[in-house]
């Protein structure tokens, strides 16, 4: 499904990856460690296309990354990042934009109402803005637009960080247990335990 | 009919009023005076030279002559834009230069032809005057418009990114940094015809009255032009963000990081 070729990344006169090569299958879970700026987010990115590679080949569901699969390829995917970038405003609004421009597939209120309670949520975090939010927050509210979208791979950048650890194990488990394509990259132990999970280690 | 001619000596009598500006600026040490020398003695020359081709320009009021001119006038304008957007002239301008163009021409002619109704419309009186006035004010709407739509883009550029991947869709995801960089644009145009006449005469009128015109036709074209100048603005500060996204965004849609002038 996801499928990294000899890539070579240069950034700033900085070598980011010489020669990756990184495969994943359709409904595996993958964690990625190792330390900072050794270019796991920028995976992502290039999945995306917010990154272009300078040698190699990238591909996702054999489709390259260019211009003409890129809207197909993001519909595909979705992307927490690690920070949650969400533009400020009325979290009630965001979700109603996102609900505008993509085709979710459940849109029970009974089923957004079951994902509210499953993350911890309160009805009224709906009426605050994304600054109001604490980090934990931000983090669950990303996680409830992933379910929402229910895209079919996840690329998730650090996702529980800033949970507690009952959230933390709650969320893995349920996240784990989903048949979706899942990429991971966190420092949290939670997702180690979990057998499903074949572990990358980036040296 | 039509303003007194000045006499040279006596308005370089103007010039007596900068003794007492220099002394003041050399006691409170306000170290303006040298860029004050230059910028006085730019306006005196560069109006000379504009006071000597008006000059020729009229004496020929050729529609091919007019034309060029407003083209050239066009030109700089938009060179003058791009470098003050902190953009690189080179990529740009083609995008402002179609972008001021169009709506300056439609309403150039449809000013000249329905609410003048002169028959020459290529008339230099009119066309060379009003084509100024109209670019002169989109210069610094189309500025704000650019500026910050692509400094804010790339201020805001994971949240953007991350708009891009949620929604799948560019146009969703650059909204709300049009919106915002289009309203700085052209709310002081909208404030300023709300309080015109209360506070200053506009520079036009007193030129008509001065020119011999009765107050209520130099007020009617004071009106008609800013009806001009308001539309110009509009469409040429929308049109020149949208024109210049292709040159802004790479074909996967991420804001091309080479566009600004940088500032080493």
């Amino acid at each position: 499904m996801i499928n990294f070729e000899s890539v070579y990344l240069k950034r700033n006169n900085k070598k980011i990856f010489s020669g990756l090569n990184f495969f994943v299958q359709k409904n595996e879970k993958v964690l990625i460690q190792g330390k900072s700026g050794i270019g796991k987010t920028t995976l992502f990115k290039i999945l995306l296309g917010f990154e272009t590679i300078d040698r190699g080949r990238v591909s996702f569901n054999d489709l390259d990354i260019v211009k003409k699969h890129i809207k197909e390829i993001r519909h595909q995917i979705f992307y927490l990042s690690q920070d949650i970038d969400l533009k400020d405003g009325r979290v009630s609004r965001i979700l109603d934009e996102i609900g505008d421009q993509n085709i979710l597939k459940n849109q029970d209120n009974a089923h957004f109402t079951n994902l509210l309670n499953f993350l911890d949520l309160n009805n009224k975090i709906l009426n605050q803005t994304v600054k109001e939010l604490s980090g934990g927050e931000r983090q669950r509210i990303g996680l409830l637009i992933c379910f929402l979208l229910d895209r079919p791979v996840w690329l998730l950048d650090e996702p529980t960080s800033a949970l507690d650890d009952i959230m933390k194990k709650k969320i893995a488990d349920h996240i784990l247990d989903q048949e979706k394509t899942i990429v991971l990259i966190s420092h949290d132990n939670v997702w180690k335990k979990n057998d499903a999970v074949k572990i990358e280690r980036w040296l | 009919m039509g303003a007194q001619d000045l006499n040279l000596l006596s308005l370089m009598s103007l010039f007596i009023f900068l003794i007492p500006v220099f002394y003041i600026n050399r006691r409170l040490r306000l170290t303006i005076n040298k860029t004050m020398v230059t910028s006085i003695i730019r306006m005196c020359v560069q109006l000379s030279f504009v006071g000597i081709y008006l000059e020729f320009l009229f004496k020929f009021n050729s529609p091919v002559l007019n034309t060029v001119y407003l083209l050239i006038m066009i030109s700089i304008a938009c060179q003058s834009i791009i470098r003050s957007s902190n953009l690189k002239v080179k990529l740009f301008f083609m995008p402002v230069f179609f972008s001021l163009l169009i709506p300056f021409t439609i309403i150039l002619i449809f000013f000249n032809a329905v609410v003048v109704r002169i028959d020459n419309l290529f008339e230099a009186k009119y066309l060379i005057p009003i084509g100024g006035m109209l670019l002169g004010n989109c210069l610094r709407s189309i500025i704000i418009g650019l500026n910050n739509f692509y400094s804010g883009i790339k201020k805001d550029e994971k949240v953007y990114l991350y708009s891009i991947s949620m929604f799948n869709s560019r146009i969703q995801a650059l909204k709300p940094y049009f919106k915002e960089s289009f309203l700085a644009a052209i709310t002081p145009t909208i404030a300023s015809m709300a309080t015109i006449g209360l506070v200053s005469l506009p520079g036009m009128m007193t030129g008509q009255i001065l020119g011999g015109s009765i107050p209520i036709v130099a007020i009617k074209y004071q009106i008609a032009i800013m009806f001009s100048i308001f539309y110009t603005e509009y469409f040429s500060t929308m049109l020149s963000v949208l024109f210049s996204l292709k040159v802004g965004f790479n074909e996967l849609d991420v804001l091309n990081q080479n566009i600004f002038i940088s500032k080493e």
